[in-house]
């Protein structure tokens, strides 16, 4: 017999029931310290709307991700900012009362839907993703269509085309493409990175709770506060850019800091906020790492960004007229670099300066 | 008459599992193991550029985080032949190191131990620990409130059930302190990584990050405090459990297996693949005493019942990965890996029992442990204090090259793609050999394929009907009551599959699925 049906049999009600699940927690997940704490977060979880967290096709890296939060610790976060109830991966609950759950979740209505993973487009292709002997497809829908409001965590579940979406076999496909061709209209704030940030989630859902409201989306249903700026223009490396000094050789500690464009960063046409908000409890970035941008955040990663480590692509420069291909680069890039920084908006300009914020990170162990 | 038992979903993991098992006379006679899932990351791959193959391949999994992306880049290094300079080599051992010590420990606190613990005994606790009390005031409470449904164990707690109250106590203030620590060896990998996971630093021919050396000490201060964790606190509840109330099933024949083990050898020491810290080596049939070496031609993908086109049993160069879902016979996407026809386990015990450290060995030998599901624990936590005294080692060797005046981290002559090559990427992960095969023509992949640790324990039986090790390893499982199947769980996890499981019971008779927890 599951727990929840002895709780049943004593006439427990489903939000005992879950008061007592989010206190199991306190007891497995806190240090003892801050019990009265715990309890007093149990209240308040109690008050939010409960989250419903789905994994369809994916790597679980965006829960890893998610977790690997250190300030909020994990434990805070699922018991003090969030009031998970489902998440197949770090729930206490598996099995029939892992499912009744989310039955219940569901009925009850006014929960947030978490989505991790992208999923099969129609029935034809069901079978590339089974869960709990269900098309993962079908659940989804069945959530989406009562759910208050819709996050998609990283991206593959942003528009399907991360990297399992990709392949032309599976033709896996995003939430919102999926909702769209279904006529379902719940809003869905696309959290995309692969992995996304934990900042970025957690801010995300603090934020909906807070206000009871879907912050400003851009045309790819991403917060503008996130995914609002350019990568190029706040790039640490960016004065490397327009002084047209572009790493070539990652041994020579002259050219460590350099512009990673000739490495295939496509930092000029990706929207995010890596440069400021870094992964790990701010340890690190990828192009702190040395490592050009890959565009996940942006809608068609990977598949429109490859090859990843080319300079194969040409790309539009906001404020000038036309595009700068990469081949004029390789050629006189000083000569370009002069010319985007004259034509360049001081807005634009501005906010390259003021996001160089490498100071403020790592080290701080 | 046999009965059925589903396990569907197995929940905890990357991916989606069922795991089907026969019980007759209360002991487990047949098991099949079956992947539902099919994301399709090989095909992807075919005609791009081959150096994306690293960065792509690394989003197979977020658990193990740059295990794929580093096999995958000794792969590409091979194909392009690309000589990683010292540097390089070493910043990829400290990024991969720092996974493991996040891994291990999580397997045994997050996700095994509630298989073993019988939480309600937190309420007989008797000491004086403040920290202890307080975790019992709050189970103490529940039960004063006649609220303990949620703690009462999982399954009915059975003789494998450890319910002494300090032990179970103890053992839940360390879960908590391993759940600050998961989070902390993470970021220690990305201090070199970029970022955990799904690290962008490993690159065919070495890494990208030129680190200062104020960032080497930083992940040498955090090195020390995960040290001490492991020493201090997660090895010693393990042994304590292994040797202690768990000794019965230590000593008993649950969870063993053909007694086939493979290590491919991981963290180099030296250049050019040489002296790598875990030792590659090969036994078969049990026969600890004889070491073979490992030859990786002659491991074979079969498909026989697999959801792919069907052919003959392929080396991975040459391997597809297009599936067929019509196949009548097959009953999963994993495929069946062999090497020259045998079904071989991986994992912490194959290294382990490949390399034989003495302090192990003696363990095994004087509790006189079989090599079953215990003994896999043992095994997972003694190699996470020798990898992590060992990364000591690392960071000063490390420190040694950057004030070398010659420091380098990446062969930059072998960056473009060469017109033809071929390369075998072979490298150990936590949960065990992982290799990366990958075929370059005309300077794109023409082929690339990935023999997994999951793939090789969860494999499904070959055109032979050989059993894969974990469907082997279940046969004999003693589950007596049908409806508390919980060994069963005990022996998947013990490999780090990452699951927990829902029972779905199906009467052969009428097909009714009847579900159930345990």
């Amino acid at each position: 017999m599951g727990k929840y049906d002895v709780l049943k049999a004593k006439g427990v009600s489903r939000r005992d029931f879950m008061k007592l699940m989010a206190v199991t927690t306190a007891a497995l997940g806190l240090p003892a310290a801050i019990a009265p704490q715990a309890a007093k977060a149990v209240g308040e979880a109690l008050a939010k709307p409960p989250v419903i967290w789905l994994s369809g096709m994916e790597c679980t890296g965006c829960t890893t991700s998610t977790i690997s939060t250190i300030n909020p610790s994990a434990a805070e976060l699922i018991l003090d900012t969030l009031s998970i109830r489902y998440h197949e991966v770090i729930m206490a609950g598996t099995g029939e009362t892992a499912e009744q759950a989310y039955a219940e979740t569901l009925a009850e209505g006014n929960f947030i839907l978490v989505v991790e993973g992208s999923t099969p487009p129609n029935e034809e292709k069901d079978d590339y993703c089974i869960v709990a002997g269900k098309p993962f497809r079908k659940t989804l829908l069945e959530a989406a269509e009562k759910a208050e409001a819709i996050i998609a965590v990283g991206s593959c579940a942003c528009d399907g085309a991360g990297i399992p979406g990709a392949s032309d076999i599976t033709q896996a496909v995003g939430v919102r493409e999926l909702l769209k061709a279904n006529g379902i209209a719940t809003p869905v704030i696309n959290l995309p990175c692969c992995p996304v940030k934990s900042q970025t989630v957690i801010g995300t859902i603090v934020y909906y709770l807070t206000f009871k409201q879907v912050p400003e989306l851009d045309s790819q249903g991403r917060p503008l506060v996130y995914y609002g700026g350019l990568l190029h223009d706040n790039c640490p490396r960016r004065g490397r850019f327009e002084a047209g000094q572009f790493l070539e050789d990652w041994n020579d500690p002259e050219q460590k800091d350099y512009c990673l464009l000739l490495k295939g960063c496509k930092g000029p046409k990706t929207y995010t906020d890596c440069a400021s908000v870094w992964f790990n409890d701010n340890a690190n970035f990828c192009l702190n790492a040395g490592s050009p941008c890959s565009g996940c955040s942006e809608a068609g990663f990977y598949s429109k960004f490859n090859p990843l480590y080319e300079k194969n692509d040409d790309f539009h420069v906001p404020g000038v007229v036309g595009q700068i291909s990469p081949d004029l680069i390789g050629a006189g890039v000083g000569a370009v670099a002069a010319g985007y920084l004259a034509f360049s908006t001081a807005g634009n300009v501005a906010r390259g300066r003021i996001g160089k914020k490498s100071k403020e990170h790592g080290g701080d162990e | 008459m046999a009965q059925k038992v589903v396990i569907d979903p197995i929940t905890r993991i990357e991916g989606h599992l069922r795991v089907e098992v026969e019980v007759e006379n209360g002991v487990v006679t047949d098991a099949h193991i079956i992947g539902k899932m099919f994301r399709g990351l090989e095909p992807l791959l075919t005609g791009r550029d081959p150096r994306d193959a690293s960065y792509v391949v690394e989003r197979v999994c977020g658990v193990c985080a740059g295990s794929h992306g580093w096999t995958s880049a000794l792969a590409l290094d091979e194909a392009y032949g690309a000589e990683v300079p010292a540097g390089g080599r070493i910043i990829r051992n400290l990024i991969l190191g720092a996974m493991w010590l996040h891994d291990h420990p999580l397997h045994f606190y997050h996700l095994s131990a509630l298989d073993y613990l019988d939480i309600m005994a937190v309420a007989r606790y008797q000491g004086g620990d403040a920290g202890l009390l307080a975790v019992k005031d709050k189970i103490v409470s529940l039960v004063n409130a006649n609220d303990t449904a949620p703690l009462t164990p999982r399954y009915a707690p059975d003789e494998y059930s450890v319910n002494d109250p300090e032990l179970v106590t103890t053992a839940v203030a360390h879960y908590l302190k391993a759940l600050e620590m998961q989070a902390k060896a993470r970021k220690m990998s990305a201090l070199f990584a970029g970022k955990q996971p799904h690290q962008s630093s490993i690159v065919v021919g070495g890494v990208t990050i030129l680190p200062k050396l104020e960032v080497v000490n930083q992940y040498a201060s955090m090195l020390e405090e995960q040290i001490s964790f492991i020493e201090d606190i997660y090895f010693p509840d393990v042994i304590t459990f292994g040797t202690g109330p768990l000794l019965p099933l230590a000593q008993s024949d649950i969870g063993t297996g053909y007694g086939h083990f493979l290590s491919v050898g991981a963290f180099d020491r030296a250049d050019n693949r040489q002296d790598p810290f875990f030792k590659p080596g090969l036994i078969l049939d049990g026969n600890l005493a004889n070491v073979l070496p490992f030859d990786e031609q002659k491991v074979t993908e079969d498909v026989t019942y697999g959801w792919y086109q069907n052919g003959q049993a392929q080396h991975p160069y040459t391997g597809d990965s297009t599936p067929d879902l019509s196949k009548p016979d097959a009953y999963t996407y994993v495929k069946a890996p062999r090497y020259d026809g045998k079904p071989l386990e991986v994992g912490p015990l194959a290294r382990m029992l490949v390399m034989k450290p003495e302090g192990l060995m003696d363990l095994v030998a004087k509790h006189n442990m079989k090599l079953g599901a215990v003994a896999r624990h043992a095994a997972r936590a003694y190699e996470t204090v020798m990898l992590a005294q060992e990364m000591r080692n690392w960071v000063e060797a490390l420190k040694q090259e950057m004030s070398s005046g010659h420091f380098r981290i990446h062969d930059t002559d072998h960056w473009n793609a060469p017109n033809e090559g071929k390369g075998a990427g072979l490298a150990e992960a936590p949960r065990g050999a992982l290799g990366h095969w990958i075929w370059v023509k005309n300077r794109k992949i023409a082929n690339y394929q990935m023999v997994v640790p999951t793939t090789w324990n969860f494999s499904p039986r070959d055109e032979s009907g050989v059993l894969g090790p974990a469907e082997k390893a279940l046969i004999g499982t003693p589950v007596p009551d049908i409806e508390n199947p919980i060994n069963v769980a005990r022996v998947l996890r013990s490999y780090d599959p990452c699951l927990a499981c829902a029972i779905h019971l199906i009467s052969p008779d009428t097909n009714e699925v009847r579900k159930f927890r345990i």
